[in-house]
Formats: structure tokens, C-alpha cells, sequence
């Protein structure tokens, strides 16, 4: 397989830290979720994670545990997701696709990661299907095939044996979280978080993507010394539940604007 | 369907509880062979929750039904009403091992809630009990209990705010608080090593039927029944006689008001294969894979998934599966109260409604034991409110004046 993902031009190319903007497809409403990643898009992110939601987010605090679930109420489905995941992938980002295992697995694995291949994504993050389980070895050989990342989510704690198995199969980037936890718009990072991304870059040789309660440049700007790529989402979502419908596109563009750095 | 055998359980859960898991399952099994951990744990099962229960002869029953002689195996007689005590002073024992300060846990009934509150406070470790909040409507008098033993007990506000539910804010809870807190999961059921833990401390009430029935009847029962919502009484009862293949093993799920997804919690009527809160199993779902509504009368039942142990041993034939409805169950509690004196828990009244129809199909010297998981206490108001019992309305206005 040559090294074609849209992902690895833009590390090549890479100049400054990059800004992976997330959101949930079908929040508000899968019309709105278009504008939102449009938006996301105007106002430079470099990449997008696209969220299909759950009913059940393991890995997700309140604010994007009850958007998933009114993304759900208001329609979304797993099929109207990947329909999304097209029309973003229009706006000309690499999207990273993140799911929860219960609904790719219903979906089908291979078929699964197929679909999003076709339908542009670059990247999958699928937070509760370790690498060594029977469904992580299917969608590390679907995702190879495709040549779509499946990205390695990894926290502070998590011993040095355990990030040298997932090394040996990760490839793309991985995702860090700032702390151990879920996700939320409270910044508190880790007080080794520093450290443990240092020893994280060292053994994955692979761009660091940290993530989990940016909210301000200022939290931006903290992991940008040793993040090759910041995640902020929680914040995005707080913006889209509080926003009138006509202001929706211009918010979500200034708040991703004032985020970068 | 393919031929390929389907690995239930495993442990699919974020790397950051990698470790903890690792270090869990290590002490586990160390604990397994350790005699001081056995005799401690002995101590509590016996000085402390009063183990072992009585095995009741329901005679009365017996006569009525006409077949089968039917016992009921009384984990009710357990310290705090149920059997969940037993896994959770096992679990508690280990997590002071592990060097924790604190348990956590989720409750449905309130009965796991209980009995993890009542052990972190036997053993001196702090306790927070995640809880939806239309089970803490349905069972205010657990979370009143559970206050008092000194336990934070923390309403869940989203999703179907019932237990799934609470195992979700229980599992974000533990992520955040790895250093300090030991999930006391309360069934069969989550990622490796839980299943085969809880299984492995609740083993003892087979092994009591076994030797009890064996001193009594002086041979094994022909059928074991015992209610189905995780699965941790039934698991708990069945695999002493796994081997024993002449024993039917029988677990009867909540059939709630219809066949409709989101009108029971059955995993016969309507589970599929999926993956969630950590294992793999059968799980109530949409064809979307989302995690579908569930109801029952018992908040104890009221879950989507069954421990992968069971959904692995009904899927090779060794376990049957079957339910009962809300009204069946409501029912049996009757039945059994005025007939042999014993008040069932609403979750254990399933179990009872599969006796009544099974026993008089079953030959005179046949023997049938129901595994009673906990007393009915906790659902004195459900009861009332099922019966439509005007004196207890009264009652409770009157109380409510008396504040």
C-alpha cells in the first residue's frame, strides 16, 4: 500500500500545530451538522473528527453524551451519517471518523470501514476497541486495506509496555487524551501529561493528537509545546446548543478561528 | 451465520483502564489461592452476611402444584436482603488489596447499591453509588438506606436514566478516579476479569443447593431456575452442576408488558449479538446498533445485556432461557406469601413464576429448586401500588401529614 492518505501530506507539510476540530453528525440536526463542519472548515481547522452518535458513549461526558442523544432524537442514524461524512468530505479536510464499537460491529466491520473509505474519511477512532480484541484485529486489517488510519486513543497512565504493543500496528497519528477520564469542557490536564506525550512520541514515532477539555487558546496554546495536533470538541458543541439557528455557521467559525493558534 | 465459535465477554473498554484491569485480574487470581484471602472471606460470608441460607422446602407449594417437590434456595436471608452482598464483600476485599479508598458502584433495584454501601462501610473504605433517576423514583427507600451508610449516591439524568445508564456514569467516574476507586460492578457482567469474579464468589450458592439437597433428598435436583437480569444469582446457582448435564438450568428473563422492544428485557425474545459497556454478549438493540429501551417491573431486570458467561452457555444449549411478565411475576410474590410465608423480591418473583409452570409438568419425585435472590422488602410500595392497596395509600398520605 503506498502512502496516499490525505493525512500524511498534511503532516509532511506541516509548519505549526494543527487544529483537529470535532463534531457530532446530526447535532443539531443533520442539515446544521453540515453548516457546522463548513464552518469548521472556514474557519481552519485541518482536520475534522466527525462523532456518529450513540446511544451509549462510554468515553463521552454529559455535553456530548446528551448531544449524541439529541442528534438521535432529532434523526440521525449510522447510514445518515455516512451520507454526511460525503458532503464534509466536499469541504476538502481529512476527516477522522469516531464511532463507538457497538454500532460499527452491528454495521459490519469490514463493510463499515468501506463505506467511510469511499465516502472520504482518512482516519478512525473507535475509543472502546482495544487493538488486541477480535474487532480491533478486523478493523486494523478493514482500515490497512482501505488505507484509512485506525487510530490508537491512549491516556497518561497507560504503562510503556502497553503503548509498545499498540506501536507495532498504529499508524497515521494517535489521539491522547489530556488526562484520564472522558471527555469535558473542563480544562484540567494531567500534571504528566507533559511527560507521558514526550515518552508517547517516543515510542509511536507518530504524530501526538491531545485532546479532551480545550476550551480557551490559552489550553491551546499549553499543548501545542509538545502536541503535534490539538483536539477541541466539547466547546464546539456548548457553542451549537446555545446558538440561534441564523447564527449557528458564523459562531462555530469565529470560536474555531479564535481556538487556533 | 457462520460456523465460527463466538468469543462472548472479553474486554473492550479506552486504554486508560488497560492497567487497572491488568492489575485487577492479577490480583484475582492470586487471591484465588490465597488462604488468608479465602478465610476472611469465609469469615464475612458466614459471621457477617449469615451464610449459609436456608434451603426452603415449599410443601405447601409442592402439594398445590401437584408435581415436582419445589425448594426455594433463600439468598433473601442474606445481611441487606439479597445475594449481591457476596460478590461485593469478595470485590471489597480485593480493592483493599489493591491499596483503594473508595468503591463505586451502579444500582438498579437499589440492591447491589445496598449492598456495596453496607460493605464499604463494614470495611472502612468511602462508597459513591451511581444511580438512573427513574430507578431512584421507583426505589427512594435503597437510596434512603444507602444515605445512611454513609454512601454518596449520585442521580443519573441522562439516557433511560435506569441502569444502563448508571453503569455508564459508573465506568466515566471509575476512568477519572483510577488512582483511588474500585468498580464494584454488580453482575456477571462488564469487561474481563468481572464476569468470571462475580461468577466465581456467587459459585457458592450452587455448591450450598448442592450439599444441602445431598444431605436431605441425597441426590442433586432435576431443574435449577433462577431469575435473569445480568445474571449473577442465576450464574451463582447454575455452574456447580454445569457438568451435572441430567440438570436443567433455567434462567427466566423480565417479559414486562409485551414483545415489543422497549416493553421488556429480554434477551430470548429479542437479543443480538453486540458489544457494549466491555463485553461482548446479547444485547437489546436497534438494527442501527444503538442500545435499545428496556422495561420491567423490576428495576433488577430493567437492563439491555446479559453476562457473557450466560448468553455463551445458552448459546450452546447447556442454559435455557425464558421470562415472565410483570404480571406473572407480581403474581408468584402472592402466590408464595400465602402459601409458604415468604415475600420475593419482585426480580426473584420470575424465577417463582417459571416454578408454577413447570413443577406440575414435572414427576412426583422429580425435584425443582427456584433460587429466591432477595426479599421483598425493597418493593413494599411497588407491591402496594400493584395490589392497588387503599390502606397503604392512606397510609402514606397520613405519613406524608406527619412529617
Amino acid at each position: 500500500m503506498t502512502a496516499t492518505n490525505k493525512l500524511n501530506r498534511l503532516f509532511a507539510d506541516k509548519k505549526k500545530t494543527l487544529f483537529m476540530a470535532h463534531m457530532i453528525a446530526g447535532y443539531p440536526t443533520m442539515e446544521d451538522s453540515e453548516k457546522v463542519a463548513e464552518a469548521l472548515a472556514k474557519g481552519g481547522a485541518d482536520i475534522i473528527e466527525l462523532q456518529i452518535p450513540f446511544s451509549d458513549p462510554m468515553a463521552d461526558g454529559p455535553t456530548i453524551a446528551v448531544a449524541s442523544e439529541d442528534a438521535l432524537k432529532a434523526g440521525a442514524t449510522v447510514a445518515k451519517s455516512l451520507e454526511l461524512l460525503k458532503k464534509v468530505a466536499g469541504f476538502g479536510k481529512p476527516i477522522a471518523v469516531m464511532n463507538y464499537t457497538n454500532p460499527v460491529f452491528r454495521y459490519g466491520i469490514p463493510k463499515f470501514v468501506k463505506t467511510i473509505a469511499t465516502a472520504g474519511a482518512n482516519a478512525l477512532i473507535v475509543p472502546d476497541c482495544p487493538f488486541d480484541t477480535e474487532e480491533g484485529g478486523e478493523l486494523l486489517s478493514a482500515c490497512q486495506e482501505h488505507d484509512i488510519f485506525f487510530v490508537p486513543v491512549v491516556s497518561p497512565g497507560v504503562p510503556e509496555e502497553r503503548l509498545k504493543q499498540l506501536a507495532k500496528a498504529s499508524r497515521g497519528f494517535v489521539y491522547c487524551t489530556s488526562r484520564q477520564g472522558i471527555t469535558g469542557a473542563t480544562s484540567r490536564f494531567a500534571k504528566d501529561l507533559e511527560n507521558f506525550a514526550v515518552v508517547a512520541k517516543r515510542i509511536f514515532n507518530l504524530p501526538l493528537a491531545v485532546g479532551f477539555g480545550v476550551k480557551s487558546k490559552e489550553d491551546a496554546q499549553s499543548l501545542a509545546k509538545f502536541a503535534d495536533i490539538v483536539i477541541a470538541g466539547s466547546v464546539f458543541v456548548n457553542v451549537i446548543k446555545n446558538a440561534r439557528p441564523e447564527t449557528l455557521e458564523p459562531l462555530v467559525e469565529k470560536v474555531m478561528r479564535e481556538l487556533h493558534i | 451465520m457462520t460456523n465460527k465459535k463466538t468469543n462472548y465477554g472479553g474486554a473492550y473498554v479506552p486504554e486508560m483502564l488497560w492497567d487497572t484491569l491488568r492489575k485487577l485480574s492479577a490480583e484475582f487470581e492470586c487471591a484465588k489461592k490465597d488462604k488468608v484471602f479465602q478465610s476472611e472471606f469465609q469469615d464475612l460470608l458466614r459471621n457477617y452476611s449469615g451464610r449459609p441460607t436456608p434451603l426452603i422446602f415449599a410443601e405447601r407449594a409442592t402439594a398445590d402444584l401437584g408435581g415436582a417437590k419445589v425448594y426455594l434456595k433463600n439468598e433473601g436471608a442474606n445481611h441487606t436482603g439479597a445475594h449481591k452482598i457476596t460478590h461485593c464483600l469478595g470485590q471489597g476485599l480485593l480493592a483493599k488489596r489493591l491499596g483503594k479508598k473508595m468503591l463505586i458502584a451502579e444500582t438498579g433495584a437499589g440492591q447491589h447499591g445496598v449492598a456495596t454501601a453496607t460493605v464499604a462501610a463494614k470495611l472502612g473504605l468511602e462508597c459513591v453509588v451511581f444511580m438512573g433517576s427513574e430507578d431512584i423514583k421507583r426505589q427512594r427507600p435503597n437510596v434512603f438506606l444507602m444515605e445512611r451508610l454513609g454512601t454518596k449516591v449520585v442521580p443519573v439524568e441522562y439516557g433511560s436514566k435506569t441502569l444502563k445508564d448508571a453503569v455508564n456514569e459508573a465506568l466515566k467516574y471509575w476512568m477519572e478516579n483510577l488512582d483511588d476507586a474500585h468498580y464494584c460492578i454488580g453482575s456477571v457482567l462488564g469487561p474481563a476479569p468481572y464476569p468470571e469474579m462475580n461468577r466465581y464468589f456467587q459459585s457458592v450458592i450452587g455448591r450450598e443447593i448442592r450439599s444441602e439437597l445431598m444431605s436431605r433428598e441425597k441426590k442433586i435436583p432435576d431443574a435449577i431456575i433462577a431469575c435473569v437480569g445480568g445474571g449473577s444469582n442465576a450464574m451463582g446457582s447454575f455452574y456447580d452442576f454445569l457438568s451435572d448435564k441430567s440438570v436443567r438450568l433455567i434462567g427466566v428473563e423480565a417479559g414486562g408488558i409485551g414483545k415489543k422492544l422497549g416493553e421488556h428485557s429480554s434477551r430470548k425474545i429479542a437479543g443480538e449479538l453486540g458489544i457494549f459497556q466491555g463485553y461482548k454478549s446479547l444485547f437489546l438493540q436497534t438494527e442501527d446498533g444503538q442500545i435499545a429501551p428496556t422495561h420491567s417491573i423490576s428495576a433488577g431486570l430493567d437492563y439491555p445485556g446479559v453476562g457473557p458467561e450466560l448468553a455463551d452457555l445458552y448459546a450452546n444449549g447447556r442454559v435455557e432461557l425464558t421470562y415472565a411478565t410483570d404480571a406473572e411475576a407480581v403474581s408468584a410474590v402472592d402466590y408464595f406469601a400465602k402459601l409458604e410465608g415468604v415475600i420475593s423480591a419482585l426480580e426473584s418473583a420470575h424465577a417463582l413464576a417459571e416454578v408454577r409452570k413447570i413443577a406440575p409438568k414435572m414427576p412426583k419425585d422429580s425435584i425443582v429448586v427456584a433460587t429466591l435472590s432477595g426479599r421483598g422488602d425493597k418493593d413494599l410500595f411497588n407491591f402496594a401500588r400493584a395490589f392497588k392497596d387503599e390502606s397503604f395509600r392512606d397510609f402514606l398520605k397520613d405519613e406524608y401529614d406527619r412529617y
